[in-house]
């Protein structure tokens, strides 16, 4: 039966990678080419990689930059930042990855998801959404790397998505973003029944267990998981890491659990 | 030499990488005049099926594949929409699909499923497999990567050689002699894919 | 690339070492001073029976005393590979330290290396502490050294371990580090020909300064008066090798590490960096004939861990695995973002020496005459 995905998220910034917390305080954590390799020969479900600055800056994505991710990767990747045009989604798959991440573009333009998936499919457009909560607990949509902040809210967007259609969702939670304080359940339960399409949960995820906990709680997700696969410790020392054995059984128990 | 089908469509870089670690070589099929000189043949496959008919079409390599395939026997391994291009037609568009392997491709129902995630077909899966060669030492529990709304129906049940299963088991994996047919992604599922890959280079004439 | 001419080439009669090492001296039984040095200076005073433990004990109750009340109270500075790894082991364990362990990526990680540190870290339960070094700015010094032609191409990556880790120490005021170097594999010491001293800053500076296409802002540098004279001296921070102290013998450790730690092994001494590797069994004995396994064997044979047959044999074969070199070559030029024929071509080009740039060596050779004079320094590089 399917699996959940347990995805490294990156952050890639000046050609580094980078770790946040809230989406500020970018911490240099290194050579992002090391970091997926070792994550390729750890046999990971899938992987993200997010450009922070390009939406703010306006800039071209990197593809040499990509072409080196992709070449290492034996797993499935996707690429997003700053991706405003059907020509540099074709040109981001061509050069290897499988999924290309949109978010700012989908609020000034969201006929762009029909031509992404009309040339590259509809299976690889994957739209990110970062959500912050306000000072009354209500979810609100930003985009530009948490600077600007979306009008529309959250469940017309996600019907408007659920109409026009797109490959996957991933959930991003501004909030719980580099905290490793467990992932934003009341969030992703809001988010879960309002789309039909493979749906990733984005920020927070605290440990192993807690990983293990929202594929429990969800049975079929995407568990996207930045800080923890990075740091280690209370020093938060940059160690990349994975699943260990035990909890790659369990995530395959609670798919074989489902067939019966 | 293996070739790789480049009509416009598939992760061709991904493949060749594969190839590249096992040490052996491939090479790109772009026009008529390549395909005779591969000895094995890849045809990857993303997006829509009436647009990988139609730019396989444009490519001018369809009869060049055709003969290879059907007169000469030349071993092929699709992928993906590669794979689901070898059917008589497809549910996702109105063009005729290669003919290669009897079978249509159909969309899965999502009125017979009631619990989300519905579409696509995201994600790693087991498959189900009676022994072939060309499965030598893939772990099936592990599976394959997976990235699909459509699938294909073999109309024949002895030109299915594994199942998954979504929502209920569904074909994916074909072969009929020289033609081999593969819905999930072997250049995106790690050590099964490599296997995969290699195993494909070993089919001896067929 | 030149054809080792073996039969031109004098090998000592004990160990390993040979003519490649241009400033070997044989006795008259053929013996190199590599070997007489070890057993006429180290071997006498070395010792790892029961009062050498204690010793050690005894030092480590100190630094317990002295940590008492702080989070921890040592550090040790962990590659991944053999030595560090069961040091942390011991230093826990067997002297009941509490260590930080210290990890520097300089981007060159393997997996194995990161698997190591992890599981060795997680199961002792201890803290671990990174320190990343700009990628873009190794990369522009790594680039430098291969242009400057010299064997020494893997200054860039030692310098930035000690470096960050001495002012890590004297930053946060620990008077204590511990590290994994030790007599039993490392007694006999790379020629100063083959590795020059990785802390001389005034010749990392010139290369750079030659070579290099971007300023250093955020790269760890040292100085040799910095962190062996100042440090020590004047800040009372010391640097102590345990191992020293008690048997340590590379394969036991290795499998006990495999066995209870979910240690990976490594092909080679120092394969814990993909660079380290490239350099040691491909760069420095296919471009200079320097072959850093007969320095590894040599020490291993002096202290009864290898016999010289064994040694001779396995020297036979290249230090690099012709299957999978094709691959390394590429996947460091891509690293470094260049193309394989520019590596090639700094392959090709004149081999120089570290005097062929600005260097401190007058302070280090005084500082080694100073030191062996007053008993403080045994062996070491020449």
């Amino acid at each position: 039966m399917l699996r959940s995905r347990v995805i490294p998220c990156l952050l890639l910034q000046n050609k580094g990678l980078v770790k946040t917390v809230n989406f500020k305080d970018p911490k240099y954590v290194g050579d992002p080419i090391n970091a997926v390799k070792i994550f390729n020969e750890k046999g990971v479900d899938e992987l993200i990689f997010l450009d922070i600055d390009a939406s703010s800056t306006d800039t071209e994505p990197d593809y040499a930059l990509i072409e080196k991710i992709a070449n290492e990767c034996r797993m499935p990747l996707c690429y997003g930042g700053g991706i405003k045009s059907v020509e540099q989604a074709q040109k981001i798959i061509k050069l290897g990855a499988e999924k290309v991440a949109i978010s700012s573009i989908v609020f000034d333009c969201s006929e762009i998801i029909d031509e992404m998936a009309a040339v590259i499919g509809r299976q690889s457009v994957v739209v990110v959404i970062d959500i912050k909560k306000n000072l009354f607990g209500k979810y609100e949509i930003y985009t530009h790397n948490g600077k600007k902040k979306i009008k529309q809210g959250l469940d017309k967007t996600l019907s408007i998505l659920e109409e026009i259609g797109i490959g996957e969702l991933v959930i991003n939670s501004i909030d719980c973003d580099g905290e490793m304080k467990g992932y934003d359940t009341n969030l992703a339960d809001r988010v879960r029944d309002l789309v039909s399409c493979p749906l990733t949960i984005l920020g927070g995820a605290s440990s192993q267990e807690n990983i293990l906990n929202l594929i429990e709680r969800y049975k079929v997700i995407g568990a996207a998981v930045g800080s923890l696969f990075v740091f280690k410790g209370i020093y938060k020392a940059v160690l990349i890491n994975y699943l260990d054995n035990n909890y790659r059984d369990k995530i395959f128990k609670i798919a074989g659990e489902r067939k019966n | 030499m293996i070739g790789i089908i480049d009509y416009g469509s598939g992760n061709i870089q991904a493949i060749r990488n594969i190839y590249r670690g096992l040490k052996i070589e491939t090479f790109i099929v772009k026009g008529p005049q390549d395909v005779p000189l591969a000895t094995k043949l890849v045809l990857p496959g993303v997006g829509a099926f009436d647009e990988a008919i139609g730019k396989l079409d444009q490519s001018g390599l369809r009869s060049a594949l055709d003969n290879a395939v059907l007169q000469n026997k030349v071993p092929v391994m699709g992928i993906c929409v590669g794979m689901q291009i070898m059917a008589d037609s497809s549910e996702e568009g109105t063009l005729k699909g290669l003919g290669w392997i009897p079978g249509s491709v159909k969309c899965f129902d999502i009125n017979q499923m009631n619990t989300v995630p519905k579409l696509p077909h995201m994600g790693w899966n087991d498959i189900s497999f009676s022994e072939h060669r060309i499965f030598d030492g893939i772990d099936k529990n592990i599976g394959f990567y997976f990235l699909h709304s459509y699938f294909f129906y073999a109309d024949k049940k002895k030109d299915v050689i594994a199942t998954s299963c979504y929502q209920n088991e569904f074909d994916c994996a074909i072969n009929n002699e020289n033609i081999f047919g593969f819905q999930f992604h072997p250049e995106k599922s790690h050590a099964n894919g490599i296997r995969l890959f290699k195993n494909f280079s070993d089919i001896l004439q067929c | 690339m030149e054809i080792e001419k073996k039969s031109e080439l004098t090998v000592c009669s004990n160990c390993v070492m040979d003519t490649t090492d241009t400033k070997i001296m044989f006795n008259d039984e053929g013996v190199c001073d590599h070997c007489t040095t070890f057993y006429r200076d180290i071997e006498p005073f070395w010792n790892t029976d029961d009062q050498s433990l204690n010793n050690i004990k005894r030092v480590a109750s100190d630094i317990k005393h002295e940590g008492l009340g702080k989070q921890f109270d040592c550090i040790i500075g962990m590659s991944g590979g053999i030595d560090s790894s069961y040091l942390v082991y011991l230093a826990k364990e067997k002297l009941g330290l509490r260590p930080l362990v210290f990890h520097v990526d300089a981007g060159w990680n393997s997996q194995q290396a990161v698997n190591n540190i992890e599981q060795i870290t997680e199961r002792l339960g201890l803290d671990l502490y990174t320190e990343v070094i700009d990628w873009e700015e190794m990369k522009d010094l790594q680039l430098s050294f291969f242009k400057s032609g010299v064997p020494h191409i893997d200054t860039p990556q030692d310098h930035s371990f000690f470096a960050t880790m001495y002012k890590f120490a004297n930053k946060h005021g620990i008077k204590h580090i511990l590290t994994g170097g030790n007599y039993s594999t490392e007694c006999i010491r790379n020629p100063k020909e083959w590795m020059y001293f990785q802390s001389d800053i005034r010749q990392i500076k010139d290369i750079h300064n030659k070579f290099g296409t971007k300023n250093l802002q955020r790269f760890p540098l040292t100085n040799i008066l910095w962190h062996k004279v100042y440090l020590p001296y004047f800040k009372g921070i010391k640097v102590y090798r345990p191992l020293d102290f008690m048997p340590y013998n590379k394969e036991e450790a290795t499998q006990f590490l495999v066995d209870h730690f979910g240690y990976q092994r490594y092909a080679q001494k120092h394969f814990e960096s993909r660079f380290t590797r490239f350099y040691e069994s491909y760069w420095l004995p296919e471009k200079f004939g320097y072959d850093t396994r007969k320095v590894q064997y040599s020490s291993l044979i002096v202290t009864g861990q290898m016999s010289r047959e064994e040694a001779l044999e396995l020297l036979k074969k290249p230090a690099y695995d012709p299957k999978t070199i094709e691959d390394d070559i590429e996947y460091i030029a891509n690293k470094l973002d260049i193309s394989t024929s520019d590596l090639i071509g700094y392959f090709n080009a004149p081999n120089k020496t570290y005097r062929d740039y600005k260097n401190q060596q007058f302070i280090y050779d005084m500082g080694a005459k100073v030191l062996r004079a007053i008993g403080l320094e045994k062996g070491g590089k020449r």
